[in-house]
């Protein structure tokens, strides 16, 4: 082959070059797709865990339904709803009932419930008179006596929340036997 | 006949994908750390997130007293046969049923041993009644959260699942309405 025509073959690869479609590289979506599919997880199963409301030490417990997202009343120093303090703890526990038939009501506490029930209600278009359709989930400090818990369950009941669960830490310690010195249950 | 110019710079035109411009593509990782900052900005709460669990509340069982409290009850399952209760204080716990003309059980202490017993113990009842899987707890005012909890967990594993928290009756000591 000649000097020109190896010259002209060369210039016509050039030109033919010119219109070559370009190849993609997948490389980079795929990876950015895989990062994307694995935070969708993550999120999907982790966000929607509850959160623990800051300064309050849960007790633990080894067994028991997972703790989803709720709408949550943290009592710790002092009472919060949904991340907002409400009242001094220490208020609460001393505050006195304006029901006589509801002696154990905590007056600002189930203003403060009783306004995010009826919020939620109109929410999921409930009836004004119907129990909250939502749970309410307490996390309480684990020296909390049980004469406030049981003040602020009656409370939330009282402000139309029907449905309660306490949110606790999730101990790993291995289950105790459930045979050591058996009773029998005779009358 | 091609000379010799022309055959390396065929070669060095062929090798030239393999070491473009002698570098790693980088662009692969910049886009995944790109998304996980991207993705670890958005999700993050500030709030501490712990492996938690729950328990579940149920209402306290209603005694029926007139005929048309009795007239509610649209179905025989919701109609307990056994009324289960323990009652806790900081001294010990008591369990009490209403089965074959009355149960009563003291287990002193509220430590591991005294809820160890307190599993054994309602694991037997629940076995006799296997009907029943409700159970009512009353703790004492003065019981602290902590211990009412650990009392829970032991009627959980023994298989109870309604669980309810009932109250003490104590005297009712309202402030007049408007007062505080």
């Amino acid at each position: 082959m000649s000097r020109g025509r190896a010259m002209r073959a060369q210039r016509r690869a050039e030109q033919f070059a010119k219109f070559r479609i370009t190849q993609l590289n997948l490389v980079p979506l795929v990876d950015a797709m895989t990062a994307i599919v694995f935070f969708a997880l993550t999120v999907s199963t982790v966000g929607a865990l509850a959160p623990v409301v800051p300064g309050v030490t849960l007790p633990e417990s080894r067994v028991g339904n997972p703790a989803f997202q709720q709408l949550t009343l943290g009592i710790g120093a002092q009472i919060t709803v949904g991340g907002h303090p409400v009242m001094n703890t220490v208020d609460a526990a001393r505050a006195r009932s304006t029901d006589p038939a509801q002696p154990l009501l905590i007056p600002r506490l189930y203003d403060a419930l009783r306004q995010t029930a009826d919020s939620l209600r109109r929410v999921k278009h409930a009836a004004a008179s119907a129990p909250v359709p939502a749970v309410l989930a307490i996390q309480g400090d684990r020296t909390m006596r049980y004469d406030l818990l049981s003040r602020v369950m009656q409370t939330a009941r009282m402000a139309g929340f029907r449905d309660l669960t306490l949110q606790v830490a999730r101990s790993e310690a291995p289950l105790p036997g459930a045979t050591t010195t058996p009773v029998r249950a005779e009358p | 006949m091609t000379s010799r110019f022309q055959q390396a710079k065929q070669r060095r035109a062929e090798r030239a994908p393999i070491t473009a411009h002698g570098s790693i593509n980088l662009v692969p990782l910049v886009d995944v750390l790109t998304s996980i900052v991207f993705f670890s900005l958005l999700t993050y709460q500030g709030n501490a997130m712990a492996a938690l669990t729950s328990f579940d509340l149920t209402l306290p069982p209603v005694v029926i007293n007139t005929p048309e409290q009795a007239q509610s009850v649209k179905r025989e399952e919701d109609v307990l046969n056994l009324l289960l209760a323990v009652r806790v204080d900081n001294g010990g716990m008591l369990v009490e049923h209403s089965g074959g003309g009355g149960f009563h059980h003291r287990i002193d202490g509220v430590d591991d041993a005294a809820l160890d017993r307190l599993q054994a113990l309602m694991t037997d009842i629940r076995t006799q009644y296997p009907q029943n899987s409700d159970v009512l707890v009353i703790p004492a005012d003065d019981v602290n959260y902590d211990t009412i909890v650990r009392v829970l967990e032991r009627l959980r594993i023994a298989r109870f699942a309604g669980i309810a928290l009932g109250t003490r009756e104590r005297a009712a000591s309202a402030a007049p309405r408007g007062g505080r």
